[in-house]
């Protein structure tokens, strides 16, 4: 609860900060707007040679591709904003005083920065997510509604988690943003339903790069296509993943007080 | 001129050979976007019964592998760059200079694609085998690929450099770029073959310059067109290279002469 | 009441990787690395009380910054014992968190972005301070600090000073019972540093907090602290009061005789060494033993033509310097 409250404050401030440079706030949102209306142009033109891309049809897209952005949207918003200024943080030397706040720290700088507009990709995902539900010929049952919430939610930690993970290294390597640069090139990936890509990219985008079971996992869910096997896997997967990362956060903490030598 | 090039070389060389590491990480990503096409395109056509239009799933591989090449070689990020010097007065020492802040950025651009190449075909060449992608080209298209190529290279470059001549005006070019980006990203064949877009958006595909900054040599490189057609399109290349060429001459002079007025 | 800070051979060795130049040593590193020891802190042991505000005295790398970042609760370390309010620093138990504070004048903990009202609002939420609580805190800083204006720009407008002041508002925002400052004047003019000591002064007189402060400007411990600790090589060389400093590390001190004009021009040479001359005012130095004796002698000898005699300490710029720079040891 005071974690909520917390947050929400981080939220106000930076939002503020945002509101204040009001030009760039709109035209944010503008090329938002761009990025995502162009996507959805690409999926068009696939499904104007087809109606069904591995077994999903054009709706059913529509919502992968909701979740997509959905996922992306809170990424931007909160993650990406937060992890550079951690990287900032490690470098500048910073990260003192962060540590010295009496707040879980690994809360502190996976929460404290957003970038609003950058979020503004959440409120698209949704909207497109409603418009891909709204076209399906079933109405949305209860239990996959709620197993739609349970998955993206598993799904959003799975990425929270590797993505904490790789920032952590920045305690041992200077130039973490390269990796972080591999990590966003895949994320491109998880626009289309992960059963498409040859081998090697479906594992990738399975383990160390979550998005794309992250994001094929909740649609599958609405489309009543998720198999006990992929939920239970994701599941498994977000519950090594999330404790692997905090433990790795801790370690990458203990050697940066010099506790583990 | 060619002495001041040599020496922009040298130092540009020494430069990149910092930055090894980084050019092998961009190769991986770098491909990365071609095949989230090229893998949707090949489940499309495996589910149409074995091909879309004139494309079996083997030509789709074929044209994505010559599209990331294209994108490869053509690609300017020096115009991102140039936003920020404007932005933080960087850019005054460079006006000074006898020579063209542009031939900086042609002697980066250079130095860039040749050291990241080796690594980019070696990464390509395991995308080919794993997709079993086919090509037609013949010894008459490589041949039409180079001037292509150039054309596209240089369309491209000054292309970017007209949105960031806007930076002369605007604080905030970001916008453009985007708009910029993603209108290339339908038009300019990334996200299909521009033979495969709906007929409106084929029509305005060939009539924007966009497809001849990346289609265009990337069919040809693939073998997808006949002589003929390449030279059409070449044509067209062009067209499109002496009129941007012609949009940049006056943008420029009118956004120094502003930027100067300003006294930044 | 117990010592606020208790420190018992406290010591910290960084382990330094050594590097090699060339792609096959960086490559071989990863797998076999070869470390070398270096010992920052080497055993040091005091106690501060409530209220006390103390120097810490050293040259760069003596281990000032490595001690406070240990008491602070950053850094482990390798050997001994520290206690803080009762606590176990490094454990960084939030009860601790909250009653200390670490301020470093080389890094900013505040937001570049936004003003400083906004990042303090968020540290009241963190700390969990109550509105009215929170409101005369921040009346009492924004008064003694005469922030006013400054707290609604954007930090990034800020002057260093100006910004330094900020700081100082956030890190003391929850009243800290133990403030930890690292080179809190350093890089400000004159002026500024005068109104940041005036303000520490003040902040502890008011809060009765116990301040640990280190600086390169003797100016700023000679204005603030009654004690001071001197640590050189990662050893504590003295702790004591900063008068008697002097007299404890200096092995000299210095006559100042103003002589009349009849008895200018006199050779005081065979007194003592001459370190000053002018307008008629010579300065000797004498051995610390012998100053009573010599200035006897020089009242003696002189007698009419002597204007004006003082017996003095060296400046304390001199002692520390001297003592750093191995001249001069502790008796």
């Amino acid at each position: 609860m005071r974690y909520l409250r917390l947050w929400r404050l981080f939220a106000l401030t930076e939002l503020q900060f945002e509101l204040a440079y009001r030009v760039n706030f709109v035209l944010g949102f503008v090329e938002m707007f761009l990025v995502v209306g162009t996507s959805i142009a690409a999926v068009l033109v696939l499904f104007s040679h087809t109606t069904a891309l591995n077994g999903w049809s054009l709706d059913q897209m529509l919502v992968l591709l909701g979740v997509y952005y959905l996922i992306q949207g809170v990424v931007n918003l909160v993650l990406t904003p937060s992890f550079e200024r951690l990287m900032e943080h490690v470098r500048l030397g910073t990260l003192d005083f962060l540590l010295l706040k009496p707040v879980n720290a690994q809360f502190l700088v996976s929460t404290r920065h957003l970038r609003v507009v950058r979020g503004m990709d959440l409120l698209l995902g949704v909207a497109v997510l409603l418009v891909g539900l709204s076209r399906m010929d079933d109405q949305l049952g209860l239990g996959a509604a709620f197993l739609f919430v349970l998955t993206l939610g598993l799904g959003l930690v799975a990425v929270y988690a590797m993505l904490l993970a790789l920032v952590t290294l920045s305690f041992w390597f200077v130039r973490v943003e390269n990796l972080l640069a591999i990590f966003w090139a895949f994320t491109d990936a998880g626009r289309f339903p992960v059963d498409i890509y040859p081998g090697w990219l479906r594992l990738t985008l399975s383990t160390v790069v979550p998005i794309g079971i992250a994001v094929t996992a909740p649609a599958e869910a609405v489309v009543g296509s998720l198999t006990v096997g992929t939920f239970a896997l994701l599941a498994a997967g977000t519950a090594v993943a999330f404790g692997f990362a905090a433990w790795f956060w801790r370690r990458g903490l203990r050697s940066y007080t010099g506790a583990s030598a | 001129m060619i002495r001041a090039y040599r020496a922009l070389f040298v130092a540009g060389i020494q430069q990149a050979a910092q930055y090894r590491i980084q050019y092998t990480l961009y190769v991986l990503f770098s491909v990365i976007r071609p095949i989230i096409f090229l893998a949707a395109w090949a489940a499309v056509a495996t589910g149409q019964g074995g091909r879309v239009g004139d494309f079996t799933a083997e030509d789709f591989a074929g044209y994505y592998i010559a599209l990331t090449i294209v994108i490869h070689l053509t690609t300017a990020w020096n115009s991102l760059e140039f936003e920020l010097e404007v932005r933080q007065g960087r850019l005054s020492p460079k006006l000074l200079r006898p020579l063209h802040p542009l031939h900086y950025s042609v002697v980066e651009n250079i130095i860039w694609k040749v050291t990241t190449l080796p690594p980019l075909v070696a990464v390509l060449a395991l995308i080919a085998w794993t997709f079993g992608a086919r090509f037609a080209t013949t010894p008459l298209h490589l041949v039409l690929f180079v001037p292509s190529i150039v054309l596209a290279a240089a369309l491209r470059f000054l292309a970017g450099w007209c949105v960031a001549s806007l930076a002369f005006w605007f604080t905030r070019i970001q916008t453009a770029n985007t708009l910029f980006d993603r209108t290339a990203f339908i038009f300019a064949g990334s996200i299909a073959p521009i033979s495969l877009l709906p007929p409106i958006l084929q029509t305005a595909a060939y009539v924007m310059p966009f497809g001849y900054m990346l289609f265009v040599p990337a069919e040809i490189l693939r073998g997808g067109v006949t002589a003929s057609v390449a030279l059409l399109l070449i044509g067209g290349q062009v067209l499109w290279l002496a009129a941007t060429f012609a949009l940049l001459r006056v943008v420029w002079r009118a956004g120094v002469r502003t930027y100067s007025s300003v006294g930044a | 009441m117990p010592p606020v800070v208790v420190v018992r051979d406290l010591a910290k060795t960084y382990r330094v990787s050594e590097r090699q130049e060339g792609l096959g040593a960086t490559l071989r590193s990863i797998f076999d690395r070869t470390y070398r020891d270096v010992p920052a802190v080497a055993g040091i042991s005091f106690e501060i009380e409530a209220g006390e505000v103390v120097g810490f005295l050293g040259p760069n790398g003596a281990g000032k910054t490595t001690t406070l970042k240990m008491l602070s609760g950053l850094l482990h370390p390798t050997a001994g014992a520290a206690r803080v309010l009762g606590h176990v620093p490094w454990e960084r138990a939030h009860a601790y968190l909250r009653l200390m504070t670490l301020l470093m004048g080389n890094r900013t903990q505040l937001v570049w972005d936004i003003p400083a009202a906004d990042s303090l609002r968020v540290l009241q939420e963190i700390y969990r301070i109550d509105d009215v609580t929170y409101r005369r805190v921040l009346s009492d800083l924004v008064e003694l600090l005469e922030l006013g204006p400054l707290l609604h720009k954007p930090v990034r407008q800020l002057s260093l000073g100006e910004r330094m002041k900020v700081e100082f508002a956030a890190g003391l925002i929850h009243s800290p019972a133990v403030a930890f400052l690292d080179e809190p004047t350093i890089g400000l003019d004159v002026t500024m540093q005068v109104r940041i000591r005036q303000f520490i002064r003040e902040h502890n007189r008011r809060s009765g907090a116990t301040i640990l402060l280190t600086s390169h400007y003797m100016d700023d411990i000679v204005a603030l602290c009654k004690r001071v600790l001197v640590i050189h090589h990662g050893r504590l060389l003295y702790d004591g009061g900063l008068a008697d400093l002097a007299e404890r590390m200096a092995p000299h001190k210095l006559i100042a005789a103003t002589l009349h004009d009849s008895a200018a021009g006199t050779d005081l040479s065979r007194y003592g060494t001459i370190v000053g001359n002018e307008a008629g005012r010579v300065t000797l130095r004498v051995s610390r033993a012998e100053a009573p004796e010599v200035t006897a002698r020089l009242v003696h000898d002189l007698g009419e033509g002597l204007a004006d005699l003082s017996l003095q300490d060296p400046p304390i710029e001199e002692v520390i310097d001297r003592v750093f720079s191995g001249e001069a040891l502790p008796t």
